[in-house]
C-alpha cells in the first residue's frame, strides 16, 4: 500500500521532470529577428535578416559594434534559407519579435502568395508584423541601411510607418491577417506601402555622419502599391494614396491645402474624415456611392481671406470638400483607368449587400470594376480657426 | 495517515497509568509517600503543627519551596497563627471543611481526594495542606508571579491601536481578553494537556456568538491530545488541525489582545496555552491571514487599499519568480521586444539557465534572512553587508547574476514581508519554490498547472470544519463585506454566517449622525 503510493508519486514526478527542460531557450541564445527581407534571384530568394545585437543597444558606455547584424542566404525556398542561417550565426534565429517584412519589388510583381503560406503556416510568427515592399531598391539594400535617433533600423521603419499613417495618412500599415484577407476576397485587392532610400548629398551637421563615406542613406515611405491579388501592378503616387485612404476610411489626421484664389491659399488640419460606401443600382447595373465626412481646423492661411466671417464658413468647408474629393477621384481613376485592379474592395461592398449579383459579376470582376459608376460626396466642417482668427496681416476694410 | 494513527494508539496504552491511590486517613502514611515519590533531596518542604496542643491533631502544610511566593507563605503562616489562637479559647476539632471555609475568604483554595491530583497542585504552585484522620487534601493558591510583564508585542508591530501584547502568563492573558470584553458571556474554560508537563490551556469564546459545534469540536479535539508535553500553542495547532498535512496554517495565531477580542466577536473561539503569548484562534480563514488589526482602526477606504495591496503582494512572491523563469526560458514570445532586448543583453555572460540562477538567489536570501533570525543581536549588521553584496550589485558584476534577476528576486523579497502573518509567507515561501521548478520544467504550463493543484488545495482545505476558503470559495452572499475589501463598520451589520452562532446582529440600524440631526438646534 505505501509502496504503491511512493511508486505512483515518483510516477508523476518523472514525468514532470524527466521531460528536461524540452523546448526551452535562454534569452541570451537567442538572436533576435526584427526584419526580413526578401528578394528575387535567379535561383530562387534571397532573403535578408536584421538580427539584433542586444550588447551594443542596451550597453550604457558608447560601444564600436553595430546595433544590427545583416545576414543574408539565397536558396530555392524560404524556410530551408531561414534554417541555413544557422550556418552563419552562432545563436538560434528567433523570429517571434519580427516587426517588418520587406519585400523586394520583383518579388511582389512575381505574386506573394507562396511567401505568406510560410508566415502563416510557422508557428513562431506573430501576427503584428508590417509589410511594405522595397521601392526602386531591393529589400537587401533597405535592411542594410542604418537610421539616426533610433538605434534598430527594424525599429524605427516599424514606428515610422505606424506615426506616419496616423499623421500623413498616404501609408497604410497591413499585417498578415488583413493581406491574406484582401488577397482571398473575389472583390477586393490589397494595396503595401512602398520604402525608398533617399540619399541625401549635403551631410547633416554631426560629427557622426563625417565619418561616413559623405552620402547620407535614410529610409522614406512612398505612396502604395496596388496589387492584383498578390501581384503588384503598379505605385499610386501620394496624392492617390491619400485618396485611397479617404475611400477605404483610413485617415485619422493630415493636413490639406486648397487654394481658394491665385493669392489665397488655405491649409488645414483634417482630423476625423469617415467614409461610408453604399451600394445601389443605377439602370441595373450595381453603382457606388462614398460618402465622406470630415471635421477640420484651419492651420494656415495665406492671403488676405477673413476665416472668421460667417458668409466665408461656408466657402472655407466647400474649399476642403473639393480637395479632398479631387484627390479621391484621382485614386479612382489610378485604379480603374490604368492599373484595373479594385484595390478599394467595392466588389465586397456589393458581395455584401446583393449575393445575388455578386455571383453574376465576381468571375471577370477587374474587367467590370473599370466601368463601375462610383459617385463620390465629401461634407467638410471646420472645427476651430486656431489661435488668432483673421489673419494679423489683413487690412480693416473701411 | 494509517501509520500514525497506529502509533496514536499505542501512546494511548502507554499513557495509562494504575488505578486512582486515594487519600488515607492516616497523616504519616501519606507524608511518608509523598516524600518517597518525590525523593529526599528536593525542594519539597513539609512542615508539620498542631492546632490544638491538647489534643494533638496533627496538621501538615507541604510546598515547593521554589514555586511559592515568600510573602504568601509568610501572611499564611501568620494567619495560620490567629487560627491556632481561635482555637486555643475553646473551638471545636478543626477539620478540612473548617480549614477551607477558613481559607477561601481568604484566597483560591480548593479541595482534593486522590495523589494524582495532590501532585499536580503541589506543581502548580499550591500550598497542600494535610489533616490527621481526613480524607481529603486542601490546596491554597501560592504561585509566585514572576515573569515578564506586559509589553508591546514584538512580532506583531502596529502604527495604530493598542501596544499591549500577551505574555507567557496565562492568567494576566485571559485578564487582558476580560478587560475588553466586559460581558457575562464571555465564557473561559480550563482544561490541561500533556502527559507531564500538565499544561494549562483555557478555551475562551463568547456563548451565543460562537458556534456551540465549532466550540464542542474544539473541546473534543482538545480532549483527545496525548502528548508528553505542550509548551507552545504551535503543539495544539499541529496536533488538532483538520488537515495535517496541509502547509497552510488553519489557525492564526496572535500576539495582540486587540486582535483576539475581534475574533472573540466575530465568533470564533480562543486557545489560549500557558507559557506562551501566542494565542490561537479558530477556525480562521484564509483570507484572515491578509489581514491586520490595523485595518479597522484606520479609514476604510484607506484600509481597504492596504489589503489590496497585501493581496497583490501575496500574488507577486507567489509567482514572480516562477513566471520570470517560464517566460525568460520558454515564451520570449510573450515579452516585449525593448525588454526583451534589454534582458538579452543583461543576461550576456551569465553562465547559468535562469532557473538555476534564480534558486541560487532565493536560496541565499532565505538563508541570509534565516541567519538573520537566529543569529545573536549584535552581529546583526555584519550579515546586512555580506548581505547586500551577495544579492546586490556585486553579484552582477562578478556576472554571475543577471540585473534582472536580482531585481525579481528583491520584489519577491519584500512582498513576502507584507504578508503580516508569518506562518502564512512561510507557506507561501516554500509554495513559491516548487513553482519555480515547475517553471524551469514546463514554462507556464507547469507555473498554471502548480496554481491550479494549489486552488484545489486550498478549496480542500478546513479550519474546524469550516471551508479555508470562505466566503469566497463556497461563495456567501452578502458576506464579502470584510474580505479584500473593508466595509465601513455600518455597513457591517452581520457577523459572518457560517463562523458566528445565534447572535448574529453586529450593528443596529441607527445612525449616530443621522439621528442627532433630526432634532435641529433653534437658532435664536
Amino acid at each position: 500500500m505505501k509502496l504503491k503510493r511512493l511508486l505512483s508519486i515518483l510516477i508523476i514526478l518523472s514525468t514532470i521532470f524527466l521531460t528536461g527542460c524540452w523546448s526551452s531557450h535562454e534569452v541570451n541564445t537567442l538572436a533576435i529577428t526584427v526584419c526580413i527581407g526578401i528578394d528575387k534571384t535567379e535561383n530562387g530568394y534571397l532573403v535578408t535578416e536584421q538580427v539584433l545585437n542586444p550588447r551594443a543597444i542596451a550597453s550604457k558606455k558608447a560601444t564600436a559594434e553595430s546595433p544590427v547584424v545583416i545576414y543574408t542566404a539565397e536558396g530555392n525556398d524560404l524556410a530551408e534559407i531561414i534554417r541555413r542561417f544557422t550556418t552563419q550565426s552562432s545563436r538560434v534565429l528567433y523570429n517571434a519579435d519580427l516587426r517588418m517584412v520587406v519585400f523586394g519589388e520583383d518579388v511582389a510583381k512575381d505574386g506573394i502568395q507562396n511567401i505568406l503560406d510560410y508566415f502563416l503556416r510557422n508557428y513562431e510568427y506573430r501576427t503584428d508584423f508590417y509589410f511594405v515592399i522595397a521601392k526602386n531598391s531591393t529589400a537587401n539594400e533597405v535592411l542594410g541601411t542604418l537610421t539616426p535617433i533610433e538605434l534598430v533600423p527594424g525599429f524605427s521603419m516599424y514606428i515610422s510607418l505606424k506615426m506616419s499613417e496616423e499623421k500623413w495618412a498616404a501609408m497604410k500599415s497591413i499585417r498578415i491577417i488583413e493581406l491574406v484577407n484582401s488577397i482571398i476576397a473575389d472583390g477586393d485587392n490589397p494595396v503595401l506601402t512602398g520604402i525608398e532610400i533617399s540619399q541625401d548629398e549635403i551631410s547633416p551637421e554631426s560629427t557622426d555622419i563625417l565619418k561616413q563615406s559623405g552620402e547620407y542613406k535614410k529610409l522614406k515611405y512612398t505612396g502604395l502599391g496596388a496589387f492584383n491579388k498578390d501581384k503588384l501592378v503598379g505605385w499610386l503616387d501620394e496624392d492617390e494614396s491619400k485618396g485611397y485612404n479617404y475611400i477605404t476610411d483610413n485617415v485619422k489626421n493630415t493636413i490639406e491645402y486648397a487654394d481658394y484664389d491665385s493669392k489665397v491659399k488655405i491649409t488645414y488640419e483634417v482630423l476625423n474624415a469617415k467614409s461610408r460606401t453604399k451600394v445601389y443600382f443605377l439602370e441595373n447595373k450595381p453603382a457606388i456611392e462614398v460618402k465622406i465626412k470630415t471635421k477640420c481646423n484651419i492651420e494656415i492661411v495665406e492671403g488676405e481671406f477673413d476665416v472668421s466671417a460667417e458668409e466665408n464658413k461656408q466657402v472655407l468647408n466647400e474649399l476642403l470638400a473639393r480637395k479632398v474629393k479631387l484627390l479621391c477621384e484621382k485614386a479612382l481613376n489610378k485604379a480603374q483607368k490604368e492599373l484595373k485592379t479594385d484595390i478599394f474592395g467595392f466588389g465586397e461592398a456589393i458581395h455584401r449587400k446583393y449575393p445575388k449579383t455578386w455571383e453574376k459579376l465576381k468571375d471577370d470582376w477587374n474587367d467590370k470594376f473599370t466601368d463601375l459608376p462610383v459617385n463620390i460626396t465629401v461634407e467638410a466642417e471646420t472645427n476651430q480657426l486656431g489661435q488668432i482668427t483673421k489673419p494679423l496681416f489683413m487690412k480693416e476694410k473701411e | 495517515m494509517k501509520f500514525f494513527k497506529k502509533t496514536a494508539v499505542k501512546n494511548n496504552e502507554i499513557n495509562e497509568t494504575g488505578p486512582v491511590i486515594s487519600i488515607s486517613r492516616d497523616i504519616k502514611e501519606n507524608i511518608s509517600r509523598l516524600e518517597n515519590d518525590f525523593g529526599h533531596d528536593s525542594d519539597l518542604v513539609v512542615h508539620y503543627f498542631k492546632f490544638d496542643n491538647n489534643r494533638g491533631l496533627i496538621c501538615a502544610n507541604i510546598y515547593i519551596k521554589s514555586l511559592v511566593d515568600r510573602s504568601t507563605i509568610n501572611s499564611l503562616s501568620n494567619e495560620l497563627g490567629k487560627l491556632k489562637c481561635e482555637c486555643r479559647n475553646g473551638k471545636p476539632g478543626i477539620n478540612i471543611d473548617a480549614l477551607m471555609s477558613y481559607f477561601s475568604g481568604l484566597r483560591d483554595a480548593k479541595e482534593g481526594f486522590d495523589y494524582e491530583a495532590l501532585y499536580t497542585d503541589l506543581l502548580s504552585g499550591n500550598i497542600v495542606f494535610l489533616i490527621d484522620g481526613c480524607k481529603k487534601y486542601l490546596a491554597v493558591a501560592a504561585n509566585s508571579d514572576e515573569g515578564r510583564s506586559i509589553e508591546a508585542s514584538s512580532a506583531q508591530t502596529i502604527v495604530r491601536g493598542p501596544k499591549d501584547g500577551f505574555t507567557e502568563k496565562i492568567n494576566s492573558n485571559i485578564m487582558l481578553i476580560r478587560k475588553r470584553i466586559k460581558s457575562k458571556d464571555l465564557k473561559v474554560e480550563y482544561l490541561s494537556a500533556g502527559s507531564i508537563t500538565k499544561t494549562t490551556i483555557s478555551l475562551v469564546y463568547i456563548h451565543k456568538i460562537a458556534r456551540d459545534e465549532i466550540v464542542q469540536e474544539i473541546r473534543t479535539r482538545l480532549g483527545k491530545i496525548e502528548i508528553d508535553g505542550i509548551l507552545e500553542s504551535g503543539y495544539i495547532e499541529e496536533l488538532i488541525k483538520d488537515d495535517r498535512y496541509s502547509i497552510f496554517p488553519t489557525f492564526l495565531s496572535s500576539e495582540k489582545p486587540d486582535s483576539v477580542a475581534a475574533a472573540l466577536l466575530e465568533g470564533k473561539v480562543a486557545i489560549l496555552v500557558d507559557g506562551t503569548p501566542y494565542v490561537l484562534t479558530a477556525p480562521a480563514l484564509m483570507i484572515e491571514f491578509l489581514q491586520s488589526s490595523e485595518d479597522y482602526y484606520h479609514h476604510y477606504i484607506v484600509s481597504s487599499m492596504m489589503r489590496f495591496l497585501r493581496v497583490m503582494a501575496f500574488l507577486l512572491t507567489l509567482i514572480v519568480p516562477a513566471t520570470y523563469i517560464a517566460v525568460t526560458t520558454f515564451h520570449q514570445e510573450i515579452i516585449p521586444t525593448p525588454l526583451l532586448v534589454s534582458i538579452a543583453a543583461q543576461r550576456e555572460g551569465v553562465p547559468f539557465p535562469a532557473l538555476l540562477e534564480a534558486l541560487m538567489m532565493e536560496i541565499t536570501f532565505e538563508i541570509l534572512r534565516e541567519a538573520g533570525i537566529r543569529m545573536p543581536r549584535a552581529i546583526g549588521p555584519a550579515i546586512s553587508i555580506v548581505g547586500a553584496l551577495v544579492l546586490g550589485q556585486a553579484a552582477v558584476e562578478a556576472g554571475i547574476i543577471s540585473a534582472a534577476m536580482v531585481i525579481v528576486v528583491s520584489i519577491t523579497a519584500i512582498s513576502s514581508f507584507a504578508i503580516p502573518n508569518y506562518e502564512m509567507s512561510n507557506a507561501i515561501r516554500l509554495i513559491r519554490f516548487i513553482l519555480m521548478l515547475l517553471a524551469g520544467v514546463l514554462g507556464l504550463y507547469g507555473v498554471l498547472m502548480g496554481l491550479i493543484v494549489l486552488v484545489l488545495h486550498l478549496c480542500k482545505i478546513k479550519s474546524i470544519t469550516v471551508p479555508y476558503l470562505t466566503p469566497i470559495a463556497p461563495k456567501i452572499k452578502g458576506g464579502n463585506k470584510d474580505t479584500i475589501f473593508r466595509f465601513p463598520l455600518w455597513k457591517m451589520k452581520y457577523r459572518p454566517i457560517g463562523i458566528s452562532g445565534t447572535d448574529a446582529a453586529r450593528a443596529g440600524e441607527g445612525n449616530p449622525v443621522n439621528s442627532s440631526q433630526k432634532e435641529k438646534p433653534e437658532f435664536r
